[in-house]
């Protein structure tokens, strides 16, 4: 019985002793807390930020902060935290929360400006790149002022916006806002390089430049240069613009496109084109082979037109002349002499139409040293009456009834 | 002999020639396919990049009217793409110290302050989960010429859970306003600086219309006490699959009448998390909830919806998905008569072993706020498995569910325990007992000893005035692997809970359901 009461006894005490210790270290739990003796609450990036707290009683502790770019957890045996330079360099408000056992024990907020002492970074955004003369178009300068650690530099900071342009240079200053400042540019006039720069505080930015292109052209004149007026397939005519021009007397951008529109006296319609050099466009067209009139006009499609010039073709022949030999089955047309009398330069155009009963059959062959020799062989055509009809330089002739052996 | 031998050495030989130039055909295929694969010039285009969003906090554009230039609306969704991808792959490369997909989403300049912030936490073994939950953008500047936009983002809500070492050192949610400014790089809106701001704490609670309120320890419903008396229910044809292909209105307005008949007046109904198809809601499930609720109504029943039935990540990064799910159905049926409460989540305790409590707790916390967010006027609560747990976020729930499977004989014991220790409703969501006794459990409750536990409990919970749900309608045909598992008597258990047969026929304890 009472070695059973010694082991009450024994246990009792134990469990006592446990109480107790349990108790205690509960108790200094709880107890920790801690006060941020740091008084200064606002830094300048690049400053060594050192957080100083003062613990009731001696207790490890961790730093958590959370900041721009992310967060991350400081140790220190001492109650002095020095932040990390990835911290302490970057722009906005850094949460702090003090740490005792994974329990927060003081939370606060300090802030972190942009430095304003150390020479300013600039970077430049500069677009479109290519705009259009005559004042309606712009591109737009944004400048982003950064510190050295590439911090935006706070809000109305001052800048100088420069740009130039011919003659003109001008400078505007403002103020930032939004990380950034920012000016629209319109564009002058004339057509040229616009340049621009821009100035915070000591550091000057690189030069830009945006290509001002010229506006639409405006209508425009035509004209014709020929070597002469006859249909002889051979020659070319030139069509010559007057020089492309917009509003304001830009000469519009080489390689604008002008579109010819040649329209016969048969109402079908004939078309060239050419790019501009130095505002002006040659479309080149070859002469007809027949007697014709040309009306010409032509466009930079869409946006602006010419005026309507006239042409006339005369005949390079009245006649010519048509031999037949072996049974009429080889036939030879020419020579064909041109306005001089001159044989005609090879190539003219000459079409020979055969016709039996409702078939019709067209050859078509080129002269040299002006003449066409046409051969008709029995295994295509054989023995009969045939209806040859020739063509050439707009002049027509028919043989009828023509036999062929 | 000798022979046998010799064609057994030849046999071994042969094939053993045989597989070395098996293997080594193999090789060669093998690395010749190696050297032949390599990026495919199509995804410089990024066209196959991001067709899952993962992150998907609430996004509003407060302001786009800008200084700079009008901006159009698909820039707009770019950017607030682009944005949102930078804040994921930030979370994930903080939750691996890894920097991988940082350079997409970053400038050059941007990136080092990531990598220096990353590299001190990998030396000290830090890995910081986190997420954000909204974000409230304002356009502040977009450029001429669409290259650049500087944007505030405000109030936004992070939450952190910082780990050293593998020990959860610190749960955090801050709230901070940020300016940024994004460039287009390469197709990406890149964040070329992201500057933390001080954060003006606007605590706005939404109203609630107050038709369903807690005063105290009682519920009310348009203004007059109410008691719970209810019972957990799946159609008999269909459980744990309630809208499913089978869903079938007149079915289950059929029950809803046998129910009436046992003097009940509430009815508890699960959503699936997967099967009402995650982040983006399937409409039809939908109008299935709605027509259930709906015949609830005109029957004069009140239901609670269980949410994120099977659901079981609760890892902070797939927080925002669950938030857009919850948003998706809770703000449709906001003014829905016939919902007493949201259910969070059934028996959630049952997963922190394998989850980490830490992880399911933060996430049910604020769940509720994104309930409340969105549904302002019904109750919410949390359908916990035991009585342990019951006091978990107490102070959180409107009021306190608890499941309870233990003995009979202790029960009034335990509940007034609890029913001293909160002062929030208690709901006794889920008990009952299986009339499992057959071959399968040959001690097993019978029928008639189901009847006289179910009285026994009617009487406690008359004396009590408890507000209860009972488990469940119907005995079941089928019961799915993912319930209880794939052992057979268990799965037999879970088939006899009911007040009606397989059949049809009521059970002795039907006359007990109610009172």
């Amino acid at each position: 019985m009472s070695l059973e009461r010694k082991h009450i006894t024994f246990w009792l005490l134990i469990f006592l002793v446990c109480c107790i210790g349990f108790t205690t270290v509960l108790n200094t739990a709880q107890q920790v807390s801690a006060v941020l003796e740091t008084k200064q609450k606002v830094f300048e990036a690049g400053d060594t930020i050192e957080l100083n707290f003062k613990l009731n009683t001696p207790a490890k502790t961790q730093l958590f902060l959370h900041a721009s770019f992310g967060s991350t957890v400081l140790e220190s045996d001492t109650t002095r935290y020095t932040l990390p330079e990835f911290v302490s360099n970057k722009k906005g408000i850094i949460q702090y929360t003090l740490l005792h056992n994974s329990k927060a024990i003081v939370k606060g907020t300090i802030q972190v400006k942009a430095n304003t002492t150390k020479p300013v970074q600039l970077e430049s955004y500069v677009g479109p790149p290519s705009i259009i003369a005559g004042g309606t178009d712009y591109t737009m300068q944004v400048v982003v002022p950064t510190d050295i650690y590439d911090n935006t530099l706070p809000d109305s900071t001052a800048m100088q916006l420069k740009h130039q342009f011919l003659e003109s240079e001008k400078e505007v200053g403002l103020y930032s806002k939004d990380m950034i400042g920012w000016l629209n540019i319109f564009s002058y006039r004339q057509s040229g390089r616009l340049l621009m720069s821009s100035k915070v505080r000591e550091t000057a930015s690189k030069e830009f430049s945006i290509e001002v292109f010229p506006s639409l052209p405006e209508d425009f004149q035509i004209s014709s240069q020929r070597k002469h007026s006859y249909a002889d397939g051979n020659q070319i005519s030139e069509f010559i613009t007057s020089v492309l021009k917009d509003e304001y007397g830009n000469i519009v951008s080489d390689g604008t496109l002008v579109e010819f529109k040649i329209k016969d006296k048969e109402g079908a319609i004939l078309q060239t084109q050419s790019g501009t050099v130095n505002g002006q466009a040659i479309g080149k067209m070859l002469h007809p082979d027949h007697q014709d009139f040309w009306e010409v006009r032509a466009f930079v499609p869409g946006i602006a037109k010419s005026n309507v010039i006239q042409l006339e073709y005369a005949s390079v022949l009245d006649d010519f002349e048509v031999q037949f030999f072996n049974d009429n089955r080889e036939i030879v047309v020419g020579p064909l002499l041109s306005f001089m009398d001159q044989l005609i330069p090879d190539g003219a155009i000459v079409a020979l139409k055969i016709k039996k009963d409702k078939s019709v059959e067209t050859k078509i062959k080129s002269s040299s040293n002006g003449v066409v020799r046409f051969l008709l062989k029995e295994e295509f055509y054989p023995s009969g009456k045939y209806t040859i009809k020739i063509e050439a330089l707009g002049v027509q002739k028919e043989f009828l009834q023509t036999l062929l052996k | 002999m000798t022979n046998w031998n010799k064609n057994i050495y030849r046999s071994l030989i042969i094939s053993s020639f045989l597989g070395i130039v098996v293997l080594i055909l193999l090789g060669i295929g093998k690395t010749l396919s190696y050297l032949n694969t390599g990026a495919d010039r199509s995804s410089m285009l990024h066209l196959a990049l991001d067709k899952d969003q993962a992150y998907l906090p609430k996004v509003i554009w407060k302001d786009t009217i800008n200084p700079g230039r009008p901006i159009e609306k698909q820039t707009l969704l770019d950017i607030e793409k682009d944005y949102l991808n930078a804040w994921y792959i930030r979370q994930v490369a903080y939750q691996t110290n890894w920097t991988s997909g940082i350079d997409d989403y970053y400038t050059n300049s941007a990136q080092q302050h990531i990598f220096k912030n990353l590299e001190a936490n990998k030396q000290k073994d830090i890995i910081v989960k986190g997420t954000t939950t909204n974000h409230n953008l304002l356009l502040d500047f977009y450029s001429a010429d669409g290259q650049l936009a500087v944007l505030t983002d405000k109030n936004v809500k992070e939450y952190q859970q910082i780990y050293q070492k593998d020990q959860l050192l610190l749960e955090t949610e801050v709230q901070s306003d940020y300016q940024v400014m994004l460039l287009l790089e390469d197709g990406f809106w890149r964040i070329r600086h992201i500057v933390k701001e001080e954060s003006q704490i606007s605590k706005d609670t939404p109203q609630t219309d107050g038709f369903v309120k807690v005063i105290g320890t009682k519920i009310y419903v348009d203004n007059q006490e109410f008691q719970i008396k209810g019972i957990n229910y799946y159609p008999q044809k269909s459980p744990w699959d309630m809208f499913g292909d089978d869903f079938d209105i007149n079915v289950i307005a059929k029950d809803l009448d046998i129910m009436k008949t046992m003097s009940l007046n509430t009815i508890r109904i699960f959503v699936q998390y997967e099967d009402f198809g995650k982040a983006a809601v399937i409409i039809e499930k939908l109008q299935k909830l709605r027509q259930v609720l709906d015949q609830a109504e005109a029957k004069d029943l009140k239901v609670i919806v269980t949410l994120f039935d099977f659901y079981g990540d609760y890892s902070v990064l797939d927080w925002t998905l669950t938030h857009r799910h919850v948003e998706q159905i809770v703000s449709v049926f906001k003014n829905h008569k016939s919902i007493l409460a949201w259910d969070i989540k059934n028996e959630p305790n049952l997963d922190f072993e394998s989850r980490g409590q830490e992880n399911v707790v933060a996430w049910l916390r604020e769940m509720m706020l994104q309930i409340k967010q969105y549904d302002p006027n019904h109750l919410v609560t949390i359908g916990w498995s035991d009585i342990a747990s019951a006091s978990i976020l107490q102070d959180e729930v409107d009021f306190v569910s608890f499941h309870y499977y233990q003995d009979i004989d202790v029960f009034e014991k335990a509940y007034n325990g609890l029913n001293a220790k909160i002062n929030k409703p208690l709901v006794l969501q889920e008990f009952g007992v299986s009339s499992n006794l057959s071959l399968w459990s040959p001690f097993g409750v019978s029928e008639k000893k189901q009847a006289a536990y179910h009285k026994q409990f009617q009487e406690m919970i008359k004396t009590n005035t408890i507000h209860y749900l009972s488990w469940t309608l119907y005995d079941f045909e089928e019961v799915p692997t993912s319930v209880v598992g794939s052992l057979p008597w268990r799965k037999h258990k879970q088939k006899y809970f009911g007040f009606i047969d397989k059949a049809g026929n009521r059970k002795k304890a039907f006359e007990f359901a109610g009172n």
